[in-house]
């Protein structure tokens, strides 16, 4: 274990983006992003939640996926190959980082993307382990130790006025000994401390939901009124989607001009109509009720049967930023029957 | 999640809210009730829809009875005959008659409950000064709030907590129902001063920290369409966004895209925007649009004469005729 005073995290970060492309969280206008860093730019280590959740690092909202064009003979450009900078996230919640394990499955999977693996190579994470959730966390409730985060190749931890760095990947040994002249050995002092903090967290969370049944459950209320009533109120925005840092779909787009084009991959949200609008005009989900229904099946019944494990970490984005306030809690807890600390 | 606090007469509002609506199911007047209940935390207090009589003690009246009943009329009438009960706010009756205007809504198919209100709360300055996760209620009554924080009780000055809307609001009471639920509350002062404040700071930008400043706030949009999506004055039955052929919005998140969806959403409302600030209130990213509405709000009065849209249906709006004496405008080479 490393650490260094937070005092000075101008000179880790100018350290660290000498290694590489680096990302941190930092607030303009009032929101939270993960940002480019640059000299000078002050970066935001008490927020909970980013705003656009960092799965945008490996699964953009936009990218190039090919280019054409038709001469004597067709001239296509690969840009998936290309893609994955060296690059470096600090201070990923633990909730996040939990959401790139999920995110592999779908992307990692034979075969895989690989615009996505290369990104997902050229990263090296850096995990802020949290002490205080809000009342809209809910984490523990899918057992992700918040203030832990085995995914994460480093695991920095806030002890107020330093903070300690562990690293757990060889990618993370890596940067850690690059950066090793700004870090001082941490002490067994340091290291209870750090375990202080840890545990801390565990007693601090307000909200909690049970899982215990709810894919069994849920696989057998397709047809059920439940839907009926819960959707009513669904604006069809994409909010609680592209928030979501384990929602995943996309939409493939051809932006075609004369003898060339583009084919671009980006995000897309089951809340939308055109979702599944066929192209001769047929909808598979007619009505809002259907795509309400198709969010929550795919989070807690379909992905878990593929996958293993359920598509939420329990961030608390949709709950705090649905504009009706409609989120997974709800269904989980109606759906599930488990009312736990609500 | 009842108001806990004890002491004051604080279900009043809530209860008689609660009796119109289960009269009005009894008796057959309405078979569905638009209102708003509580959820799992102080500052939820989404939209429910009622139709058993039993079910009317989930509704409530509290400070964050906020998100705008009315747009869901418009799906309510295409699935349903009968008619429907809706309670609204001053802002949210604006919204009735710009459906009524725009040929949106059949009035005698809705029964309007209107309810005169003295502004809602701003969960987030309230987190700011208080340990969300300790609160446990919030109740405003008359001009302070009450927050049961803990064991403990605050009081506090409600101004300091109210969502900006609220603050620069010049109708908070009802301008159409049926039944109007209690007494009238009197406008808010300094609502008139602060309406245009913003678009005047923007508007002493000079032109290319002006473009730079909106290119930062629309660099943050996500492109989730919820400011379309909750506005009653975003009315059409396919908008021309979720065309796929012709395609009007690329998909791609790109920042010429973005800006066009901006620009031709605040065109679009032009005229038509009642100012319920609800576009700007539920952007995640944060994305300033009233700014925008107001910013063509006072082009139209500074070249037509005032005009506030949602007042009464019958009105001529200023974009929907024309006037020998109009500016002409782009005429004028």
């Amino acid at each position: 274990m490393k650490r260094i005073a937070k005092a000075n995290l101008a000179e880790l970060l100018s350290a660290m983006a000498a290694e590489a492309k680096l990302y941190v969280p930092a607030e303009s206008d009032g929101i939270v992003n993960f940002v480019s860093w640059q000299e000078g730019l002050a970066v935001e280590l008490a927020a909970l939640n980013v705003l656009v959740p960092p799965k945008k690092f490996f699964y953009p909202q936009t990218e190039t996926v090919l280019q054409y064009e038709m001469g004597e003979d067709l001239q296509i450009e690969d840009f998936a190959c290309k893609a994955g900078e060296k690059a470096i996230l600090f201070a990923v919640r633990p909730c996040d980082v939990s959401s790139f394990a999920m995110m592999d499955k779908v992307y990692l999977e034979e075969p895989p993307d690989e615009a996505y693996r290369r990104r997902r190579e050229n990263t090296t994470v850096i995990a802020l382990g949290c002490t205080e959730p809000d009342e809209a966390c809910f984490c523990q409730s899918f057992d992700i130790d918040a203030a832990k985060a085995p995914g994460a190749d480093v695991l920095a931890v806030d002890t107020g006025e330093e903070l300690a760095l562990v690293a757990q990947t060889e990618k993370g040994e890596e940067l850690i000994s690059a950066l090793n002249g700004l870090l001082s050995e941490a002490t067994s002092g340091d290291e209870n401390k750090v375990k202080d903090e840890q545990e801390k967290i565990a007693d601090r969370y307000v909200t909690s939901v049970s899982l215990r049944g709810i894919k069994e459950r849920l696989a057998g209320m397709f047809a059920a009124d439940y839907w009926e009533r819960l959707y009513k109120r669904c604006i069809g925005c994409g909010t609680c989607t592209f928030l979501c840092p384990t929602c995943h779909c996309f939409d493939l787009q051809e932006y075609a001009a004369g003898n060339c084009g583009e084919r671009i991959r980006c995000w897309d949200a089951c809340m939308f109509a055109d979702f599944t609008q066929m192209a001769g005009g047929h909808n598979p989900r007619p009505s809002q009720k259907e795509r309400v229904r198709q969010r929550f099946m795919h989070k807690l019944n379909y992905f878990p049967q593929q996958h293993g494990d359920y598509a939420c970490v329990g961030c608390g984005r949709c709950v705090r930023k649905c504009p009706v306030n409609l989120d997974i809690l709800e269904v989980i807890r109606e759906a599930g029957g488990g009312t736990d600390g609500l | 999640m009842q108001q806990k606090v004890e002491g004051y007469p604080l279900k009043e509002y809530t209860t008689k809210i609660r009796q119109i609506a289960k009269e009005a199911l009894e008796n057959r007047e309405v078979t569905a009730i638009i209102g708003w209940r509580k959820k799992d935390f102080w500052w939820q207090s989404p939209v429910v829809f009622l139709e058993d009589p039993a079910d009317v003690q989930q509704l409530v009246w509290d400070p964050f009875t906020i998100y705008s009943p009315v747009k869901f009329l418009l799906d309510w009438q295409e699935s349903c005959a009968a008619k429907v009960g809706i309670f609204v706010k001053g802002c949210d009756s604006r919204g009735i008659n710009r459906l009524l205007q725009d040929k949106r809504l059949e009035r005698e198919r809705v029964a309007v409950y209107g309810v005169p209100c003295g502004g809602k709360a701003d969960a987030e300055k309230i987190r700011a000064s208080f340990p969300s996760k300790e609160i446990k209620s919030v109740t405003l009554i008359g001009e302070e709030l009450v927050l049961a924080v803990g064991e403990r009780e605050e009081r506090v000055k409600a101004e300091a907590y109210l969502l900006d809307k609220c603050l620069s609001c010049r109708h908070p009471n009802p301008v159409v129902y049926d039944k109007l639920v209690w007494e009238e509350v009197s406008p808010r002062q300094y609502a008139d001063e602060s309406r245009f404040a913003r678009v005047q700071a923007v508007e002493s930008l000079v032109t290319e920290e002006r473009f730079a400043y909106w290119q930062r706030q629309f660099d943050r949009c996500i492109r989730c369409f919820a400011c379309r999506n909750t506005c009653p004055a975003c009315n059409c039955r396919v908008c021309i966004f979720d065309q796929a052929e012709p395609r009007w919005l690329g998909k791609a998140n790109d920042p010429a895209d973005t800006l066009n969806y901006h620009i031709i959403r605040a065109f679009h409302v032009a005229g038509r925007c009642f100012e319920c600030g609800e576009c700007e209130r539920i952007c995640p990213a944060g994305v300033p649009l009233q700014e925008l509405n107001r910013k063509l709000i006072k082009g139209i009065n500074d070249a037509y004469g005032d005009y506030e849209a949602g007042l009464d249906p019958t009105d001529v709006p200023p974009l929907g005729t024309y006037r020998g004496e109009d500016p002409a405008g782009f005429d004028e080479s």
